[in-house]
């Protein structure tokens, strides 16, 4: 909103519309303070499937002592993602964070913890998603769809079942490279669409703002040296127009692994099979 | 009484019609399928803005049509021969679906179209296998409306640093409104490339404020900008320049209605049906209606109402714009993210270049486009892309996002590449998929066209060598992505058909009601007070960001319209 007007005048224009009500509540910090530890239940995994997740989300984004850095754990990446299975459970669900700014670059409230409430149109499509179809026929105009709850519920059920085929234990007690190793075995397709799914709330909530429940402390945006959301200060005419501080090291691995990847520069684009997805970034594989 | 309207999306074209109607005592309607996510928007308070500097919140079809409930479904043209009747259901060429359409979340690049866009049959002749036709009206017709647009929008830029044949080709009676945004450093590193090589990059026209205009502030360069809705309005658009003053003028603005059905009578339309917010069926009449739902959306509703189409043109000649993309990579860090996406454009690959590259493809001439200069991903899309190889995730992830090599270290180029009209390239109503509302899907056969390939091939090299002569340039790269994407199809690695967001051509204008759909002014051949006000119209795709040249042709079919 332009410099000057208050959030009172926001939210007294907002209302005067009528079509969005804000919610104005400070409930992030409850939320994620309240997060359940190691052994407990989650909003809507067991104690054990939110354990296995974590497992699976140290893979990713490793912390110590594979990387000096802070990772998934460190960031509550596995409690923000039961966060979203269990969206609905909270009023409003926590799907889109509020705008305009948080409270991290000069303004005194943090909108994005006030998140947008849902219209019936909205909350048809994310029921869809994340609860999917059960059958409903108000929900398969298109066929039936498979939602991230039970993604979530039988990708880990079926990652403990390969552990224990592969090395008689629970996945979230097998060593790390066990446990790399079957996450990227591609020939098993069933995990592979938990992982797709899994990979990518790992990355949204890894390196999303902090509201969605996880990049705890920042941690994300530490070791990747990202300012994260900068209004309403912007920048500096001095910052967009001369170098920036860090000066890298690039080397001739590093341009290999940029050749690697560019094909993805191109984007990719969230399919009806893969409709967790946002706009690009992850393979159908 | 006056007269009255009904404007189905209030995008570009919508909110453009609506406010020249609204303000010349039309009583306008506008029926929007989205939300109104800025809130004050047509009140006398402020207007404030639900977005945020949020890549989660922009990946989760917020201001976006949601693919769940409304699926698009496409094929190439080979399948089609064959009786494939898709070969992907999902997202087809991002359809934002909110108030303000896509100018919410637009990249505010405002280029002109060239003169040549509007000639280019009578300039250089039939290409074969493409639906190459004049349009039926001249850059100068448009000129006066591109003018008021500008002014209305808030544009930026510097005509004195525009190449002459740029000036040439798209005249200029009036400097912009406002001069442009500081340059963004990775930007001028190209630019000084491009110099070098002979070309000329110069400060890119767009809707962002450099200086408060119009009651929004100066843009702040936060960074998150095409494809991210303005938490602080400071970007000129639909919503904001135009639909705001045509509903504090009396329009009003119904949110979240479907239309479904244009109605009408005889040779003339009635009115239309729609869905509204709490799933109840309406009937609204009017003396006018005018469809600005996006050139996919538009010419599905025509198809849904069995409309307009006695030229069999209908959803036919479907434009994209062929993206190529190029990058340097820098030891420096060159932050290309933080900005209005760009701040510097090239036209040295407009074209048309006629000679051996050309030939060899059996074309009479080559074009390709204008080039955004100096952008890069934000911090998730590049751990996204990072991620798009198997099994790419665990520490070698996380070591590339430490080196920011993307987002810090490379500055990218992309070149607007132009489509061409194919017949068989089209929108159509899927005969199987349905959305939520219980209507058929549009289904979108597309294909590349080998102009748009040989372009790509022939003009990538230049645009990796302005990446490679830039100072300090470690290694520069060409991806020819619509390339990539054409080779693996809708259903490949490349997912869907290129997302350029640029859509046009689908209900094209012209003269003959034989071989167009509406004629000069945007007006069915058939019906005599339906008009069309949406990329639909646009003979050809130029090699230019479409959204000024929707505003402009839609103005000047709302003047015609009022008589002013």
């Amino acid at each position: 909103m332009p410099a000057g007007v208050g959030r009172r005048a926001f939210l007294k224009a907002a209302g005067a519309l009528g079509l969005l009500a804000l919610v104005p509540r400070r409930r992030l910090e409850a939320l994620v303070a309240s997060a359940p530890g190691p052994g407990q239940d989650g909003r809507f995994l067991t104690a054990h499937e939110l354990d296995t997740l974590r497992a699976v989300t140290a893979r990713f984004v490793p912390g110590a002592p594979d990387d000096p850095d802070p990772g998934a754990l460190e960031a509550g990446v596995a409690e923000a993602i039961d966060l979203l299975l269990a969206a609905f459970t909270f009023e409003p669900p926590l799907i889109h964070a509020g705008g305009p700014f948080s409270d991290r670059a000069g303004a005194t409230h943090d909108d994005f913890a006030d998140f947008v409430p849902l219209d019936a149109h909205a909350e048809l499509g994310w029921r869809i998603r994340i609860e999917g179809s059960l059958g409903m026929p108000q929900r398969e105009f298109a066929g039936p769809v498979t939602g991230l709850q039970e993604i979530y519920r039988s990708g880990l059920a079926h990652l403990d079942e390969r552990s224990q085929q592969a090395f008689g234990v629970d996945f979230k007690d097998a060593p790390g490279p066990a446990q790399d190793l079957l996450l990227s075995d591609q020939t098993d397709g069933d995990l592979q669409t938990f992982v797709g799914a899994a990979l990518a709330n790992t990355l949204e909530a890894m390196y999303g703002p902090p509201e969605y429940g996880a990049n705890r402390d920042l941690v994300g945006w530490g070791y990747s040296r990202w300012p994260g959301d900068l209004q309403p200060r912007g920048s500096t005419d001095a910052e967009v127009s001369t170098p920036g501080p860090d000066t890298g090291s690039i080397t001739g691995a590093l341009l290999d692994d940029l050749q690697r990847f560019l094909p993805a520069l191109g984007g990719r684009r969230a399919s009806r099979t893969q409709f967790w997805l946002g706009r690009s970034g992850i393979p159908r594989s | 009484m006056g007269r009255s309207a009904i404007i189905v999306g209030s995008g570009a074209g919508g909110s453009v019609a609506a406010w020249a109607l609204a303000t010349a005592g039309y009583r306008v309607l506008i029926l929007e399928k989205g939300r109104n996510l800025l809130p004050g928007l047509g009140t006398t308070g402020p207007i404030g803005s639900l977005f945020g500097n949020d890549e989660v919140k922009a990946g989760r079809f917020f201001e976006n049509q949601d693919i769940v409930l409304e699926p698009r479904t496409a094929r190439s043209q080979s399948e089609a021969e064959q009786g494939v009747a898709r070969s992907f259901v999902g997202d087809v060429n991002t359809l934002p679906t909110v108030v303000g359409g896509g100018t919410v979340h637009w990249d505010a690049k405002t280029p002109r179209f060239w003169r040549q866009d509007f000639k280019g049959l009578s300039l250089y002749g039939p290409v074969p296998d493409a639906n190459v036709a004049d349009w039926p009206l001249t850059y100068d017709e448009l000129a006066p409306f591109y003018d008021e647009v500008e002014q209305r929008l808030g544009v930026q830029g510097d005509v004195a640093q525009m190449p002459a044949a740029t000036l040439a080709q798209a005249p200029r009676s009036q400097p912009f409104p406002m001069p442009p945004n500081p340059p963004m450093y990775g930007g001028t590193l190209l630019a000084e490339g491009a110099r070098r090589l002979g070309f000329t990059a110069y400060p890119f026209p767009m809707a962002v404020n450099s200086t408060a205009y119009d009651g929004r502030p100066r843009c702040n360069s936060c960074g998150f900008c095409s494809g991210y809705g303005c938490p602080i309005n400071a970007r000129g658009g639909a919503a904001v320049s135009f639909l705001h003053h045509a509903l504090l003028a009396g329009a009003r603005l119904e949110p979240r209605a479907f239309v479904y059905r244009v109605n009408a009578s005889r040779s003339r339309v009635t009115g239309v049906s729609f869905i509204d917010e709490s799933g109840r069926q309406r009937r609204v009449d009017a003396d006018v209606v005018i469809l600005g739902a996006s050139a996919i959306e538009t010419a599905r509703l025509l198809l849904l109402s069995g409309l307009g189409n006695g030229s069999g043109q209908l959803g036919r000649n479907l434009m994209f714009h062929f993206f190529t993309i190029a990058g340097g990579v820098f030891n420096e860090d060159v932050h290309s993210w933080r900005g209005p996406s760009t701040t510097f454009t090239i036209d040295d690959f407009v074209g048309p270049v006629q000679g051996a590259a050309a030939a060899a493809a059996g074309l009479p001439y080559l074009k390709g486009g204008i080039c955004e200069v100096g952008g890069t991903l934000l911090l998730l899309g590049e751990a996204q892309t990072f991620a798009a190889i198997p099994n790419s995730w665990g520490k070698q992830h996380k070591d590339l996002m430490r080196s920011g090599l993307i987002r810090r270290h490379v500055a990218g180029l992309s070149m607007v590449g132009e489509d061409m009209p194919q017949l068989a390239n089209r929108v159509d109503l899927d005969p199987d998929v349905r959305d939520v509302y219980g209507f058929p899907v549009p289904r979108i056969t597309h294909s590349a066209h080998r102009f748009e390939i040989a372009a790509s091939t022939y003009f990538g090299p230049q645009l990796a060598a302005v990446c490679q002569a830039a100072p300090g340039a470690l290694a520069a790269f060409v991806l020819p992505v619509a390339t990539l994407t054409e080779a693996t199809g809708p259903g490949g690695p490349f997912a869907g058909i290129a997302s350029t967001a640029h859509i046009m051509g689908t209900a094209r204008m012209g003269d003959d009601p034989d071989t167009s759909v509406v004629d000069a002014f945007g007006r069915a051949h058939e019906l005599d007070n339906l008009y069309v006000a949406d990329g639909s119209v646009f003979v050809s795709s130029g090699g230019f960001n479409p959204t000024l040249t929707i505003m402009a042709l839609s103005l000047r079919m709302a003047r015609h319209l009022t008589g002013a």
